[in-house]
C-alpha cells in the first residue's frame, strides 16, 4: 500500500496547485523579500542625505514664509514654533517617524504635504504610464522589424531616428511639438488642462507631454531591443535548431528571439523608472500639467523644505521600486529562475 | 544508385570572413542509402558540420554553395528559403551538439515538439499535444506527461537531448543527421543516445548521417565512414574495410586518427601518438596535400601536387600518393 | 615506400569556380561607411570645439551678455550680427558661441568628476568582498536611487548660479552614472578566468584592478562618458532653462532656448537656433560613442 502511495506522485500531472505550491517555495519570493529588507537602509540613506544638503544649503524656510520684510524675531520665533532651529539629526529623525506614521508634514504654504502628493501624484503617474507604454509598444514593433533583416532599409531608418531620439532634450522636442501640434495643426491644447475622468480629455491633454517624454524612451528601447534581438538570431543555437524545424522567418523571431530579448528590455525599463519620473518634471513645467514634477519646481523656488522632502521621497521610492519590479518581473517571467534547476 | 536517398556531388562551400574567401567545403560528394549510417569523421574546421548545414541551408547568409545535393532527385542547393523549409523538420531533420543551448530557454519542452509538429502538419493542439507525448515516449523518455511541460534547464542532458530527437522525428524524417550529437554527453548517456538511435533508426527507416570526431563511434555504430580533412574527403569506405580484423586503412590520416584512440591492450605508459600540428589556414590553400605538413611520411611529392581521391580498392577510396600497407603505417 | 600509383592522376575535371563571395566594391563602401561613422562626427565636433574656444581668440565677438537695445530683434545676416540679435539686442551669434563654451565646460567637468569619483567607487565596489562590498553597495544604491535631477535643482537652486554650482549639482548625476556602470563592467570581468588564475598565483587586488580591469574597461568607459557628455550638456540646458543655472545675462543654450519660447510661435528661430545646435552637438558625441564601440567590440 504505501508503496503504490509514493509512487503515485510520479505520475500525477502537473496541475495549478503544483505550479502555486512551486511558486511559494520558490527563490523568487525569497529574493523579492530580501530585495524589499534592502530597499529600506536605501531610502533612508536618501531621504538622509537629502535632509542633509537641503539643512546645509543657504535658505531659510520662515524667512520664505514671512516675507522679507518680516523683522528677525519674527522669523526666529517662527522657526522655533516650526522646530527648524533644533539640530538636524532631531529633525530629521522628527520626520522620519511623522512619514512612518503616513504624515508628510506641513508645506511653506500651509497645505498639507500629503494633500499635495494624493492630488498631484496619480496626475504624474499617468503621464508617465502613457509614455512608457506607448514606447515599449512602439519600440518592440520597430524593433522587430528592424531586425527581420539588418542593415536593410527599415533597420537604417529606425536607427536613425533612433538616434534623434536619443541626441534631442525632451524639452526641446517638447517645443517643436507645440509648434507643429498645437499652433499650427491645433490638435492638441499648448498647455494641459484638468484631465478629468473622461478618455478624451486624458488624451487630448497627456498626448502632448507623453510624446516629449516618450520619444527619447522609445529611441533607447528600440536600439537596445533591436541589437539583443539581432544577436540572437545570429549567435545562438536555439535559433539554428528553430530553422531547422523549418520554421518561418518572422515565427522564429518573435516567438523566439523576442521572447528571449524582453528580459533585458524590461530590466532597462524597471531601471530607469526614477530617472523618467524626474524627467518628466521639466516636461509637466512646460505644459503645465499638475503633477508632483511641476510641484517640485514651485517647492524648490519656495525653499518649501518639506514638500521637497516629500517628493523627494516619492521619487527615491519610484526609482526603489523600479529596480524591484524589474528584479521582480525576471524572477517571475524567466523559467530558469521560476523553476530553478530542480532536475529529477 | 538510382535508388539513393541522398546524392550530394562535389559540393562546395564558400565564406567571406574579413575580407578573405575561406573554403570551408572543397570539392565532396558522397552518397546515402535509405536505411543505412553514414558516419562523417573529421577534426574541427575540417568542413564536416558545414557539409551538412549547406543542404539544409542552414548556414548564414554570405555563403556561396556550388555543386549539387540531390534528395530521391530533387536537388535542393539554389532553393529558396521558403522552399527548403518543407524539407527542413519533415524529409531531413538535425540533431545538435549542445542540447543545453539547442533548446530554447524560455519555452516549455513539450511545446518545442508540437512546434515541429504543427509547421508541417495541420493538426490542432490537443491532437500534436498527444503526438508530442507519443514522441516522447518513443525516444523513452521517463514520465513523458510530466516532462511535456518542464523547461529544458529542468532536464538532464540526456534527456535534453532525447527532447531534440524527439523535435527532429516530430514528421518522421526520412533522413536525420546528428551532428556531434552525443559530444556534450557523458559517455554512458553517449551509449544510451547511440542506442536509442540505432533503434530508432531500425523501426522508422531512417537514413542517419552521423558526424563526428570520434572514430570509436564511427567504428561502432556505422556502415560506411568518410573521413574529410581541410574541406575535402580523404578517406571513404564500408566500415568493416577500415575497422577490425580485415580493416586495412589506407589513409596517414585515418591511421594516425585511428592510432590516437588508447587502447587498453598499449603497454602502461607508453607515449599516445597524437597528431601534431594543427589543421591548416582555411583561408590559404596549398598546392599539394593538405596534410602534408603534418604527415610523418610526407614526400616531395605529396607536397607538389594534391592527390586525388580515388576509388583504388572496391569500395574503398582514399587520396593519398604513399597510403599505408595492409592497414599499419610503414 | 609503395611506389606511386600511376593512374593517381587527376581524373576529375576542374569544377568550375564559385561565384566570388568578396565584392570589391562592397567590401570598400563597408570600409568607407565605418570610416564616416566614425570621422564625420570627429569633424562636426572638432568644428564646433573650434567655434566655441578658438573662434573667440581669432576674431573679437559682439558681447554676449549685454547690447545695444536699439538694435534688438534683427534678423539673422543683418550687418554685424550674423544670426542677428535677440529682443535685447545681443548679438545671437555671440551667444551661441559663449553658450557652447559653458556647455562644453560644464559636460566634461562632470563626466570627469563621474569618471573619477563614480569610477573608482565603481571599480572598487565590483571587486569588494566582505563587508567593503556591502557598505560600498549600499553607497551605489543610495546615490543610484537618488532622483539625480531633483538634487542638481536643489543644489543649484539653492546654491545659486553660477557655473560651478551647476558642476556640482550636476555630479550627483554624473557620479552614479559612470559608477554604475564601471561596478557592472568590473563585475564582469571580475568573473572572467584569468583574473581567477591571478588571484590564485598570489597577485594582490591592487594590482589586479590596475593591470588587468583598467585597461579592459577604458575602452567602454570612454564610449559611456561621450554619451554621459551628451546627456549632461542636455540636463544643464535643463537647468538653465528652469532658471536654476546658468542665468541671464550669461549666456546659455538653456537660456536662449528659455527666452525664446516667450516668442515661440511668432519668431520660432530663436527656440530653434539654439535647439539645433543642441541636437546637432549631441548627436554627434553620440554618433562617435557609437564608432568607437563598434571599432573596439561591443560592452
Amino acid at each position: 500500500m504505501a508503496l503504490v502511495q509514493q509512487i503515485q506522485p510520479l505520475t500525477g500531472g502537473s496541475g495549478a496547485r503544483d505550479r502555486a505550491r512551486r511558486i511559494t517555495g520558490s527563490p523568487a519570493l525569497r529574493m523579492v523579500g530580501r530585495r524589499l529588507l534592502a530597499a529600506i537602509p536605501v531610502l533612508i540613506g536618501v531621504t538622509f542625505m537629502t535632509f542633509a544638503i537641503l539643512s546645509l544649503l543657504p535658505n531659510d524656510t520662515a524667512q520664505a514664509i514671512l516675507g522679507l520684510n518680516a523683522s528677525a524675531s519674527a522669523v526666529a520665533a517662527l522657526n522655533r514654533s516650526l522646530g527648524l532651529d533644533q539640530p538636524f539629526l532631531e529633525r530629521y529623525w522628527h520626520w522620519l517617524d511623522n512619514v512612518l506614521h503616513g504624515n508628510f508634514g506641513t508645506s511653506v504654504q500651509g497645505q498639507s504635504v500629503n494633500h499635495e502628493l494624493a492630488i498631484h501624484v496619480p496626475t504624474t503617474l499617468y503621464l508617465v504610464l502613457y509614455a512608457l507604454v506607448v514606447s515599449v509598444v512602439l519600440a518592440i514593433i520597430v524593433a522587430t522589424l528592424a531586425a527581420r533583416k539588418p542593415n536593410g532599409i527599415a533597420d537604417r531608418i529606425s536607427l536613425a531616428v533612433c538616434m534623434l531620439g536619443l541626441s534631442t532634450a525632451p524639452y526641446v522636442f517638447a517645443f517643436i511639438l507645440i509648434i507643429v501640434f498645437a499652433v499650427k495643426l491645433q490638435w492638441f491644447p499648448v498647455l494641459s488642462g484638468p484631465i478629468g475622468g473622461s478618455p478624451v480629455s486624458f488624451f487630448k491633454n497627456l498626448t502632448l507631454p507623453a510624446a516629449a517624454l516618450g520619444f527619447g524612451l522609445f529611441a533607447t528601447y528600440t536600439r537596445l531591443l533591436r541589437a539583443d534581438l539581432v544577436e540572437q538570431m545570429q549567435r545562438e543555437d536555439y535559433i539554428v535548431t528553430a530553422k531547422a524545424k523549418g520554421v518561418p522567418p518572422w515565427r522564429v523571431l518573435i516567438k523566439h528571439a523576442l521572447r528571449n530579448s524582453m528580459f533585458n528590455l524590461i530590466t532597462v525599463v524597471g531601471v530607469n523608472l526614477g530617472g523618467l519620473v524626474g524627467a518628466a518634471a521639466i516636461i509637466e513645467t512646460i505644459f503645465q500639467v499638475q503633477g508632483i514634477g511641476n510641484d517640485l519646481l514651485t517647492g524648490i523656488s519656495n525653499h518649501d523644505a518639506p514638500l521637497i522632502e516629500g517628493i523627494t521621497l516619492v521619487f527615491a521610492l519610484v526609482t526603489v521600486l523600479g529596480n524591484l519590479l524589474a528584479d521582480l518581473a525576471y524572477a517571475v517571467l524567466d523559467p530558469r529562475i521560476r523553476y530553478g534547476s530542480s532536475i529529477s | 544508385m538510382t535508388d539513393a536517398l541522398l546524392q550530394v556531388d562535389d559540393l562546395r562551400v564558400t565564406f567571406a570572413v574579413g575580407g578573405r574567401e575561406v573554403r570551408a567545403v572543397d570539392g565532396v560528394s558522397f552518397t546515402v542509402d535509405p536505411g543505412r549510417t553514414l558516419a562523417i569523421i573529421g577534426e574541427s574546421g575540417s568542413g564536416k558540420t558545414v557539409c551538412c548545414r549547406a543542404i539544409l541551408g542552414l548556414l548564414p547568409t554570405g555563403t556561396a554553395i556550388g555543386g549539387s545535393a540531390r534528395l530521391r532527385g530533387a536537388e535542393l542547393l539554389g532553393l529558396s528559403d521558403a522552399e527548403l523549409r518543407r524539407y527542413r523538420g519533415s524529409d531531413i531533420a538535425m540533431v545538435f551538439q549542445d542540447p543545453a543551448r539547442s533548446l530554447n530557454p524560455t519555452m516549455r519542452v513539450g511545446l518545442q515538439i508540437t512546434e515541429a509538429i504543427r509547421t508541417h502538419r495541420k493538426v490542432d493542439r490537443r491532437e500534436a499535444h498527444t503526438q508530442a507525448i507519443e514522441l516522447l515516449r518513443l525516444v523513452r523518455m521517463p514520465a513523458a506527461e510530466r516532462r511535456f511541460d518542464e523547461y529544458p534547464h529542468q532536464l538532464s542532458g540526456g534527456m535534453r537531448q532525447r527532447v531534440m530527437i524527439a523535435i527532429a522525428l516530430a514528421c518522421r524524417p526520412k533522413l536525420l543527421v546528428a551532428d556531434e550529437a552525443t559530444t556534450a554527453l557523458d559517455v554512458t548517456t553517449q551509449a544510451q543516445i547511440m542506442e536509442l538511435l540505432l533503434d530508432l533508426q531500425t523501426e522508422l527507416d531512417m537514413a542517419l548521417i552521423l558526424i563526428s570526431h570520434d572514430m570509436g563511434l564511427a567504428a561502432s555504430y556505422s556502415d560506411e565512414v568518410l573521413v574529410m580533412y581541410a574541406g575535402k574527403i580523404v578517406e571513404q569506405a564500408p566500415a568493416t574495410r577500415l575497422f577490425g580484423a580485415e580493416g586495412a586503412v589506407r589513409m596517414r590520416y585515418t591511421r594516425a586518427l585511428l592510432d590516437a584512440i588508447p587502447h587498453l591492450e598499449r603497454p602502461a605508459h607508453a607515449e599516445l601518438p597524437v597528431v601534431g600540428g594543427r589543421p591548416p589556414d582555411p583561408t590559404t590553400r596549398l598546392p599539394g596535400c593538405s596534410f602534408a605538413p603534418r604527415c610523418a611520411s610526407a614526400a616531395d611529392d605529396c607536397l607538389a601536387k594534391a592527390p586525388a581521391l580515388l576509388e583504388h580498392a572496391p569500395g574503398h577510396r582514399w587520396a593519398c600518393w604513399h597510403p599505408c600497407e595492409n592497414g599499419v603505417a610503414s | 615506400m609503395a611506389a606511386p600509383f600511376p593512374n593517381a592522376t587527376l581524373a576529375t575535371p576542374v569544377p568550375p569556380p564559385l561565384p566570388s563571395l568578396i565584392n570589391a566594391r562592397r567590401l570598400r563602401a563597408q570600409r568607407l561607411g565605418r570610416a564616416l561613422r566614425l570621422w564625420v562626427p570627429v569633424g562636426i565636433l572638432a568644428l564646433i570645439l573650434g567655434m566655441c574656444f578658438l573662434l573667440p581668440l581669432v576674431v573679437t565677438l559682439p558681447s554676449s551678455t549685454a547690447g545695444n537695445i536699439l538694435y534688438n530683434n534683427e534678423p539673422p545676416f543683418s550687418p554685424g550680427h550674423l544670426l542677428g540679435t535677440d529682443v535685447q539686442g545681443v548679438d545671437f551669434f555671440s551667444m551661441l558661441v559663449y553658450g557652447g563654451q559653458v556647455a562644453f565646460e560644464i559636460g566634461v567637468a562632470v563626466t570627469v568628476i563621474g569618471i573619477v569619483i563614480g569610477g573608482t567607487i565603481g571599480v572598487i565596489g565590483g571587486f569588494a568582498t566582505g563587508w567593503l562590498d556591502a557598505v560600498l553597495g549600499r553607497v551605489l544604491d543610495i546615490l543610484l536611487a537618488f532622483p539625480a535631477l531633483v538634487l542638481a535643482l536643489v543644489i543649484a537652486e539653492g546654491l545659486g548660479p553660477s557655473e560651478i554650482h551647476v558642476i556640482y549639482a550636476l555630479s550627483f548625476f554624473g557620479i552614479p552614472f559612470v559608477g554604475r556602470f564601471a561596478r557592472g563592467a568590473t563585475v564582469t570581468i571580475r568573473g572572467l578566468p584569468y583574473i581567477t588564475a591571478a588571484r590564485l598565483s598570489g597577485t594582490r587586488r591592487w594590482r589586479i584592478i590596475v593591470r588587468h580591469v583598467l585597461p579592459n574597461i577604458m575602452p567602454s568607459i570612454v564610449t559611456i562618458s561621450l554619451l554621459g557628455i551628451g546627456i549632461t550638456i542636455i540636463l544643464e540646458g535643463a537647468l538653465d532653462f528652469l532658471g536654476y543655472g546658468i542665468q541671464q545675462p550669461e549666456a546659455s543654450w538653456g537660456n536662449m532656448i528659455a527666452l525664446g519660447q516667450q516668442v515661440l510661435t511668432a519668431q520660432p528661430e530663436y527656440v530653434l537656433i539654439p535647439s539645433i545646435a543642441l541636437l546637432v552637438t549631441v548627436a554627434s558625441l553620440n554618433m562617435l560613442g557609437d564608432a568607437l564601440r563598434e571599432r573596439w567590440g561591443t560592452q
